[in-house]
């Protein structure tokens, strides 16, 4: 809220409409409390909420869902679509939960325009919402490739094609899946989501196709060669990769036939292939849902433009966070980023004084069989590489470092050391000369050695190898030193001691065996 | 003192003074060469180790006749600051005048009780009845608050009753599937790793879960190494796993639990990758463990210091819980969740009266049915009890403030070895007004006090131990305690007697045992229906025994849980992070832990010649000494925002990059700890701070 000036012109100016309009709203004006107006119900507006209800905010809280369905996690829905998640298993928050918290929901609400002068949004049935602050958290849309056929008359995508972005679409396309068991597909665009998809489409038995438009996969966090090795891989799993190809239209499928709304289509690409499918999904990149935002007149460049407190640098009433907003001139596709986001301007609006200084994004390919995380901009950050490629055994790691720090990553192929990579680049911790060498290498696994009569072998009794090896059997060696009566841990060490001495192994089970697995940290 | 139920030349049954698994051994006074033995043998037949010792067991006696034997009162001379032998009257009646005097000056709450979770039954019970009676302070807690008060904490709220294991030990050897969150039992309590070792014989498995490859991890098949601090979200993790996998045991949560859907909805925002980056464990193994998890039904998830000393503890646990509900495991046999306590009467210690909020029978203090029946059996009016006081740690930064008290007694703890951030603590105890301490040797604390108090040790007395199972066991005595040594009873009653307390403190611990029992008569931990002859007879009796002809209960949560409906809560918890993150400054995280040959603060462990007292040591990764230019014995600097300490590198593969490890038997390393406080259990956060270390020039 700016001034009490401007608060008090928009009492004025809004009171009739509210009356007529909304019953909530009057009550609101009535009691007095700060009206807070969120546009979106993904997973950046859903934080936001928590962290306000964790915060205890004061004001009334009202949410604006476009979509029909509770707020669920946007990531995992490749996850739900391959059939590892179930679908019930990703809602984040229930109706129920916004209720007990006194929070207006409202799903299925799309909002038509925001007036800054009247300080209030208009929803598509004509509804008014008054507030004093407004959060666009309207995330971003899926962008269309330039496709002759792709949109039809009326608007809607062809029905062999689907987008992957909602719930909805999620669903479309398991339904597609379900109906068509062993069809093909062409995931259009190699980035994250496009692999997410292919993978999860394979995993449900399609034959799959990607196609991206630029000279490799993932091309915007992976380098050529990381790219190269992701290829194989995905070549070893069954799916074949065209890369630099654009998809120009939908055509006649090459088996014969013509495009029909049930049939199978042709995609025509611009290097002159046609490839012929059932099913196509465009993953081929979002952008930033600032329609509304420029409607107001706020400022827009990819994203609305937020300064450090994730105000609209336009109107102090206004916030952004998650994939529309733009701060310090950029734009997140990441949900870290727009949690970190929510959670600072849930701060600010409960009176806090936190800012914003940008995020550190990790981004992990969910995708069964294949490995990849990408930390940071490793294709564009500066700094010094250290590179270790094994494209025969599918692995290529690739570090940028400053002054010691990891200050970007990608591992293709090979994520044992993911973990501590991590731990290293959200710390920014200065590593010794050798280490980032040594992380992207396997550990070297000492071979045995013969332990000197002075090694403590048993600790629970303190009891050395000499000892040990001066006891006739097992028998011995507990009676005489207690050994192996403890926690029983040493009587491997106990047994091969004595083997050692009699060169024969000696009987019975327990103690130690190797480790089925170890996380290296 | 008690009469001995066998000659004192003939074997007596008794347990370990040490840790929670409380081992059943014997002892054997015997002569040789003139001068009294005493010698420790085992005994087969007690389950919990099967005649089984470590190094710390079997040396246990090695105090007696020990000139580390603290067997005279000390009086600090106000001259010359020097401690000088005292008679006993002599030593009581300085100390009740002083309390007196103090108490006329601040008022009540002037004079405050630290306990122990090394005390017996008897001893809790009666402290608590001290301070609320005798005293009338409230102000009395204890360091079991630093042992498992994070785990209690959780478990009150979701079973509605916190008792350790709520099922024998034995039957980890059942279990499909063992989970060990942070618990090094190999090296803290080595006879129970058989168990462990049995359950792999028969086919299950063993899953560790601890930033260090320890002993424990090393005879696991799974093992997992997160982040410090980091439980939670891996607990969180692996429930979403489950819940996106369709694992969940609807039937049970339906029929047995509330709050499931808050819950599952909460951590559909913990996806593996996310999991991962907070934990440090790759979303492969999680999905691994989560696997395992799955795959079977008797699975148990035993938690410990590791997951449970954090400003974060009690949620971690609830997290574990959570989790534990969802596959429906509690009251499953062979199957459940439980906590591995700490110290010896871990158990036993928060039941009676010693906790800051708590009566006896774990009654709570502010429930005024409760104040009813205890003041009822104390014969005291109930309104003269005081309400609930300062937890263990905000009790100790109290001390000598203007608000805070400004006498403290000490029963067997080492405080400023055991405490967090121990330097402000020892600045705390120096501006006290009288500082008393009641133990067997001159520990570090008792070097500070006014008036020193020598008491006996176990096999000098009789008393019942709670151990981790919720077992309650009986200590004999063995032998007469040295010439000038008296029990805490005795203290107790002393002290009590001549501030003239309106009842008088029994020092027969039998007869102090019938008395816990009737005061715990009805309560959650009730105790009513166990004595010596039945733990005699039955190798200790399990709490909840309500009537001498009650079984006890082995096995709890079969039917229902402690809330009143019957039905365990599931809880939604947040990840909150550590409460001091690394930074360039600091860029580590230091942990600490025990290790095999000391105990605690090592008061009695380290004045054992038999056992190697080595000292501190910071371990550390070849990674990261290679990157500090520091080789294995090396002398090296680890400092923190509360304190610095030295000691030799011990340079080992198996702990994180990023984290150092410090044993804390030895004072110095507790002064590096941090000091924050679980908002529910007021565990301070032991086992995680942002450290920096440097090698010695």
């Amino acid at each position: 809220m700016s001034t009490p000036e401007i608060n008090a012109d928009i009492n004025a100016g809004i009171n009739a409409d509210i009356d007529a309009d909304l019953d909530a709203g009057t009550s609101d004006q009535q009691d007095g409390r700060e009206r807070l107006v969120v546009v979106g119900n993904g997973m950046a507006a859903t934080r936001l909420v928590e962290q306000l209800v964790a915060n205890g905010y004061p004001g009334h809280v009202t949410v604006l869902g476009d979509e029909e369905v509770p707020a669920y996690n946007r990531i995992l829905l490749s996850a739900v679509l391959e059939g590892t998640h179930d679908r019930d298993a990703i809602t984040l928050r229930r109706g129920d939960w916004f209720a007990e918290h006194g929070i207006d929901l409202r799903l299925g609400s799309r909002v038509l325009a925001v007036d800054r002068d009247y300080g209030d949004v208009m929803l598509v049935d004509g509804t008014t919402i008054p507030f004093d602050r407004l959060v666009l958290a309207t995330g971003s849309i899926p962008t269309l490739p330039p496709m002759r056929g792709l949109i039809r008359h009326d608007g809607s995508l062809h029905p062999r094609v689907h987008a992957f972005r909602s719930v909805a679409d999620c669903e479309g396309l398991d339904e597609a899946v379900t109906a068509r068991p062993g069809s093909r597909a062409v995931v259009v665009g190699g980035g994250l989501l496009g692999l997410q998809v292919a993978r999860a489409l394979s995993l449900r038995g399609l034959q799959v196709e990607v196609v991206e438009a630029t000279e490799h996969l993932l091309s915007r966090q992976v380098d050529e060669a990381g790219a190269k090795v992701l290829r194989r891989s995905l070549t070893k799993l069954g799916t074949t990769v065209y890369t630099g190809a654009r998809v120009t239209r939908l055509v006649d499928p090459p088996s014969g036939g013509s495009v029909t709304d049930d049939g199978p289509v042709g995609l025509q690409l611009d290097n002159g292939f046609v490839l012929e499918t059932d099913l196509v999904v465009l993953t081929a990149g979002g952008r930033p849902s600032t329609a509304l935002a420029r409607g107001a007149g706020l400022e827009v460049r990819r994203g609305i433009v937020v300064d450090d407190t994730l105000t609209s640098v336009t109107d102090g009433r206004i916030s952004a966070i998650g994939d529309c907003a733009q701060h310090g001139g950029v734009v997140h596709g990441f949900v870290a980023p727009a949690w970190e986001q929510a959670s600072v301007l849930a701060n600010r609006l409960c009176g806090g004084d936190v800012t914003h200084a940008g995020s550190r994004v990790v981004a992990r390919l969910r995708a069964t069989d294949l490995d990849v995380a990408v930390l940071g901009d490793p294709v564009g950050a500066d700094g010094e590489v250290v590179e270790v490629s094994n494209p025969l055994a599918g692995k290529h790691s690739r570090l940028v470092v400053q002054d010691g720090r990891i200050v970007a990553a990608s591992l293709v192929g090979d994520l044992s050391r993911v973990g501590i990579i991590t731990q290293h680049y959200d710390h920014g911790t200065v590593l010794g000369i050798k280490e980032h060498g040594d992380l992207l290498l396997p550990d070297v696994v000492p071979t045995p050695t013969v332990l000197p009569d002075e090694a403590e072998v048993c600790a629970c009794a303190g009891v050395t190898a000499g000892a040990i090896r001066a006891c006739t059997s097992l028998e011995h060696v507990k009676e005489s030193t207690r050994a192996t009566t403890g926690c029983g841990g040493c009587a491997n060490a106990c047994r091969d001691l004595l083997a050692e001495k009699l060169g024969a192994p000696v009987g019975g089970t327990g103690g130690t065996r190797p480790h089925a697995a170890f996380t290296t940290a | 003192m008690t009469t001995l139920s066998t000659g004192p030349d003939t074997t007596v049954n008794t347990h370990c003074p040490y840790c929670s698994l409380q081992c059943g051994m014997k002892l054997q006074p015997g002569r040789a060469a003139g001068r009294p033995t005493l010698e420790v043998l085992p005994w087969a037949e007690f389950p919990v180790n099967e005649g089984g010792l470590c190094r710390k067991g079997w040396t246990s006696t090695g105090l007696r006749g020990s000139r580390e034997r603290l067997t005279t009162p000390l009086v600090r001379d106000r001259e010359t600051g020097a401690l000088a032998a005292a008679t006993w009257d002599e030593a009581l009646d300085l100390v009740a005048g002083r309390i007196a005097g103090i108490q006329d000056e601040h008022g009540k709450d002037g004079v405050a009780i630290f306990g122990g979770g090394g005390l017996t039954n008897e001893k809790a019970y009666q402290l608590g009845k001290f301070a609320r009676v005798a005293l009338g302070t409230s102000q009395i807690d204890y360091n079991g608050r630093w042992c498992m008060s994070s785990a209690a904490s959780a478990g009150t709220r979701t079973f509605g009753v916190d008792r350790g294991l709520p099922f024998p030990l034995a039957d980890v050897e059942q279990a499909d599937l063992v989970l060990l969150v942070g618990s090094n039992m190999a090296e803290t309590m080595p006879p129970a790793a058989r168990h462990l070792d049995r359950c792999r014989d028969n086919g299950g498995k063993v899953v560790v879960i601890d930033p260090r490859v320890t002993s424990t991890a090393e005879r696991a098949d799974v093992v997992v190494q997160p982040v410090p601090g980091t439980d939670l979200v891996l607990a969180l993790g692996l429930l979403h796993l489950v819940i996106a996998g369709g694992h969940v045991d609807t039937e049970y949560v339906e029929s047995r639990t509330h709050g499931f859907q808050a819950v599952a909805d909460s951590v559909a925002a913990w996806w593996p990758e996310r999991v991962e980056r907070v934990t440090g464990v790759s979303a492969d193994e999680l999905r691994a463990l989560a696997d395992l998890v799955v795959s079977t039904r008797r699975v148990m998830i035993l938690t410990a210091r590791g997951a449970e000393q954090h400003a974060t503890g009690s949620d971690t646990v609830l997290a574990w819980l959570d989790l534990a509900l969802a596959l429906g495991l509690p009251g499953r046999p062979f199957a459940g969740y439980g906590c591995l306590t700490g110290q010896g009467n871990g158990q036993g210690g928060r039941e009676h009266g010693q906790k800051n909020d708590q009566l006896p029978g774990y009654r709570m203090l502010v429930d005024p049915a409760a104040r009813e029946h205890v003041a009822g059996v104390w014969g005291v009016d109930p309104d003269s009890l005081p309400g609930p006081g300062r937890s263990a740690y905000e009790l100790l930064d109290a001390l000598g403030t203007d608000a805070g008290p400004k006498a403290l007694l000490v029963f067997g703890s080492n405080i400023v070895v055991s405490s967090p951030n121990a330097t402000h603590v020892e600045d705390r105890l120096n501006s006290l007004d009288l500082l008393v301490v009641c133990d067997i040797v001159m520990s570090e604390t008792a070097a500070m006090a006014d008036v020193v108090l020598p008491v006996t040790q176990w096999a000098e007395e009789t008393g019942t131990m709670t151990n981790l199972e919720g077992r309650v066991i009986l200590r004999r005595q063995a032998v007469a305690p040295p010439r000038g040594v008296h029990s805490d009873l005795d203290v107790i009653s002393g002290l009590a007697e001549r501030l003239k307390a309106p009842i008088t403190f029994s020092t027969d611990p039998e007869e102090v045992f019938e008395e816990l029992g009737r005061a715990s008569a009805g309560g959650k931990a009730d105790y009513a229906g166990i004595s010596y002859e039945r733990i005699d007879a039955e190798q200790g009796v399990f709490w909840p025994c309500p009537s001498p002809a009650h079984p006890g209960t082995p096995r709890m949560f079969t039917e229902r849980f402690a809330h009143p409906d019957g039905r365990a809560r599931m809880h939604v918890v947040e990840h909150r992070g550590t409460a001091e993150p690394v930074d360039a400054e600091y860029p580590l995280h230091l942990t600490t832990g025990r290790i095999l040959a000391q105990y605690q603060s090592g008061a009695q462990t380290r004045r054992i010649t038999d056992l190697p007292d080595d000292g501190a040591f910071l371990e550390m990764h070849p990674v990261l000494a290679a990157r500090l230019g520091i080789a294995d014995g090396d002398p090296v600097t680890v400092s923190t925002r509360r304190g610095r300490l030295q000691a030799p590198a011990r340079v080992v593969p198996t702990i994180r990059h990023d984290t150092v490890f410090a044993p804390f038997h030895w004072l110095g390393v507790n002064r590096l700890t941090n000091d924050a406080l679980d908002p529910a259990s007021r565990m301070p956060e032991f086992k995680v701070c942002a450290a920096a270390v440097e090698a010695q020039a």
